[in-house]
């Protein structure tokens, strides 16, 4: 007898009810008589404020002119904007030096590209060096006095630029004041750990506002008579105290999440306590610490905008005092704002998406 | 055969002996301790080089020191108080009325920042797309622009409302203004003592009921409606006391007289934008650290929970919720006390809590900086460390127990 060869019949299609986008808005809108009155109560309200937004924000707004008169349709005046970009990126600098501000943030991206692109080996005896440079060229450069350029006085520097070069330059210069920080704080040395615990602490339980008070109000009672430290500067040293404290919790939840072994390993094969901590410790401290640096730079970037309180012109300060300006004013208020939200908002989304795709990359743990 | 000599002492001896590989500089013990006198030596220059610095400053620049100051008459106007204030009462009762403003704005902060943050951070586990997606949009927009600027944004939509005569009017008795919001105020006449007195007894009813029921669960098995119980009791004894006491309360409504209204209660605009912004600024990131702690809680729970037949209402109740209460609460702390640190953006829009009179504008006039910058930050040292002190309390109830 020969055997029946086995002919399967063909796959019949998923039933409708359980795949496909029927089955989807099924289970995801109307899956029950709340949610389908929910899902109907947001559709309508959605449906009643979504159109009159979308008309303000792009459709009756007016986009191109140059004084407030050029805004005669009744949606939003994107003219304020435009007539004030260079004060809102580059503050009062000159507009034939801007080109040195667009040069240290050319130099910021291209350190920040760099400590991708380098092969490994090269990555902490470039990247590093290059991180701890980048402000001081920076500062030559924008002050200018120096190098025989034009000298720019710091009360001209300002708007988002200044946010941002800001940032950088403090949170770069709080990286080893930060690490040093965590060092003392898990030491064994009864004093060093005392003296990093009260900084840290210090500087954590702070408001930034008062910090920031306490650098223009107090910071000018410390130094002697005859010596006049600049503002900016003096706001600089303040969030680097500021960041340090912050960079230094980042690392020490860092340090506690490298194995024990590691630790053991260097001391093995006879590696001194600097060469295990630079060589064996801060490599890896870096990679695991990476997500909650970034958090910590987009938080000090948003703590950059309560500068505005101690009149440093930073990019919302720059929109206040335009709004005051006699030629603008027809109440730009709201634009202004949802403009310099706009600018934030993109710049720390975009930085915390960044940090959560590094978190998903590192995540080697295998949960439940 | 194992020695109890530390890594440190082993690799001191085991090392190929250099000349000074002995010496005392080369012991770890001894160098811990010149590396801590030269911080010592660091340090104490540092602040006698400060001190020293600041004494000579203030005596050319004739500021005085010391707190005498705190008795003399600050002679500036508080734009809103808790207590009764004149413009002769002194700097020390200006500090008492900061402190009381940037409580209330950090409490009523922190109570609506909870209930934003658990409302979104739930929905973000909702059946229904459109929920989560508001919930996904709620954080990201609000969490990733400065506080500042949305405290700015909110005052700036405050101050666009209508003038007093068109303010926006809920039954006659609440209205919304330029000026502010107006709200009847609850007055008690005499004999409304015994109200109060049924509510205290209500609660103290309801706890100990609470706990004559879960006492009586665990040994009997049986379960109490707790809940309906105690809703009786919360309504029922209060309502008892208000008729038997002839309802002993009258609202005090504002009214239009002039220009502004009179009577009520009036919550300033200041206070509502900064309340608002705080509110929703941490309930971003407080929805951020209920969906992390929510997510931190396995799947398997629900399907345990499931399989012994719990009902669903419970399971979020019962199961999951105590479970991620362990990895909220240190959240909620953290997010608590930033809450208060950020109060201090209020000087951007002038509500008078301590920082803005204090160190605003009690400085501006006084000069003395040290000692005032010193007092205001021990306030916000205290706030926090109380809150810490109650949340680490918290902690301890809802931590695992460990064998």
């Amino acid at each position: 007898m020969q055997a029946k060869e086995f002919k399967p019949l063909p796959d019949l299609p998923a039933p409708l009810s359980t795949t496909g986008p029927i089955a989807w808005l099924k289970k995801n809108l109307f899956s029950s008589a709340f949610n389908i009155t929910v899902t109907i109560t947001i559709t309508a309200a959605l449906f009643a404020i979504i159109p009159g937004v979308l008309d303000w924000l792009f459709f009756s707004a007016n986009w191109s002119g140059t004084t407030q008169a050029d805004c005669v349709k009744d949606g939003a005046c994107w003219v304020f904007i435009q007539a004030w970009s260079q004060q809102i990126f580059y503050g009062s600098y000159p507009g034939d030096e801007i080109w040195r501000v667009n040069l240290s943030l050319f130099l910021l991206a291209c350190v920040i590209a760099l400590s991708f692109i380098l092969p490994a080996h090269l990555r902490n005896k470039v990247a590093v060096p290059a991180y701890l440079l980048l402000p001081f060229i920076c500062l030559l450069f924008l002050d200018g006095s120096n190098i025989g350029l034009k000298p720019v006085s710091t009360d001209l520097w300002g708007g988002f630029s200044l946010n941002v070069l800001l940032a950088a330059a403090s949170i770069i210069i709080a990286f080893p004041f930060g690490f040093l920080w965590a060092l003392g704080r898990q030491s064994h040395m009864p004093f060093a750990r005392s003296v990093s615990v009260t900084c840290i602490e210090f500087f954590r339980g702070t408001p930034i506002l008062a910090l920031f008070f306490m650098g223009s109000v107090m910071l000018p009672l410390f130094f002697p008579a005859d010596v006049s430290v600049d503002k900016l500067l003096r706001v600089w040293i303040i969030l680097i105290l500021f960041m340090s404290a912050y960079m230094a919790e980042v690392f020490r939840s860092g340090f506690q999440a490298i194995p024990q072994g590691q630790y053991e390993a260097a001391d093995s094969i006879g590696l001194g306590y600097w060469q295990k901590t630079l060589l064996i410790v801060f490599p890896q401290v870096i990679k695991i610490a990476m997500p909650n640096i970034l958090a910590t730079f987009v938080m000090v970037f948003k703590n950059t905008v309560f500068l505005l309180v101690i009149a440093v012109p930073e990019m919302l300060q720059v929109i206040m005092s335009a709004l005051s300006n006699s030629n603008w004013l027809g109440g730009h208020a709201i634009e202004g704002y949802l403009f310099v939200g706009f600018i934030f908002w993109v710049c720390c989304f975009s930085m915390s998406l960044l940090a959560s795709s590094i978190e998903k990359k590192l995540d080697t743990s295998h949960k439940n | 055969m194992f020695s109890n000599k530390t890594t440190e002492q082993i690799k001191l001896e085991t090392r190929p002996s250099s000349v000074g590989a002995k010496s005392f500089y080369n012991n770890p013990k001894y160098r811990g301790w010149i590396y801590q006198s030269l911080l010592l030596v660091f340090l104490v220059s540092f602040f006698y080089t400060i001190v020293s610095n600041t004494l000579d400053n203030m005596a050319a620049q004739g500021i005085k020191s010391g707190f005498s100051f705190l008795n003399t008459s600050a002679g500036f106007d508080v734009l809103m108080s808790l207590l009764p204030f004149e413009t002769t009462d002194s700097y020390l009762k200006i500090f008492s009325i900061g402190i009381l403003n940037t409580i209330l704005v950090s409490v009523v902060g922190i109570i609506f920042a909870t209930i934003l943050g658990f409302i979104f951070g739930v929905a973000y586990f909702s059946r229904n797309y459109l929920i989560r997606k508001i919930s996904i949009i709620y954080v990201e927009i609000f969490r990733n622009i400065p506080v500042i600027l949305q405290v700015i944004f909110w005052y700036t939509v405050f101050n666009s409302l209508p003038i007093a005569r068109e303010s926006f009017n809920i039954g006659d008795s609440i209205f919304l203004n330029v000026t502010g919001l107006y709200i009847p105020q609850l007055v008690g006449d005499s004999g409304s003592g015994l109200v109060y007195g049924a509510i205290v007894a209500a609660i103290i009813g309801v706890f100990s009921i609470k706990r004559w029921a879960t006492k009586r669960q665990e040994v009997t098995g049986e379960q109490f409606p707790i809940l309906w119980t105690s809703l009786a009791l919360l309504i029922g004894l209060p309502l008892l006391a208000l008729i038997v006491s002839g309802v002993p309360f009258h609202f005090d409504y504002p009214a239009l007289k002039g220009f502004n209204f009179r009577g009520g209660t009036t919550i300033i605009p200041e206070f509502i934008s900064l309340a608002v912004a705080l509110s929703i600024y941490t309930g971003a990131f407080i929805a951020e650290a209920v969906r992390a702690g929510i997510q931190s809680v396995p799947e398997g729970q629900t399907e345990a929970a499931r399989s012994i037949g719990m009902k669903e209402s419970k399971i979020m109740s019962l199961i999951i919720v105590p479970q991620a209460m362990r990895v909220i609460t240190p959240m909620l702390n953290s997010e608590y006390q930033s809450l208060v640190k950020n109060t201090t953006i209020a000087t951007a829009i002038g509500y008078p809590e301590l920082f803005t009179v204090f160190a605003g504008s009690a400085l501006n006039q006084v000069g003395q900086a040290v000692e005032i910058m010193f007092m205001t930050l021990a306030i916000y040292f205290a706030i926090n460390m109380t809150i810490s002190f109650v949340m680490n309390h918290l902690n301890k109830r809802t931590e695992l127990t460990t064998r």
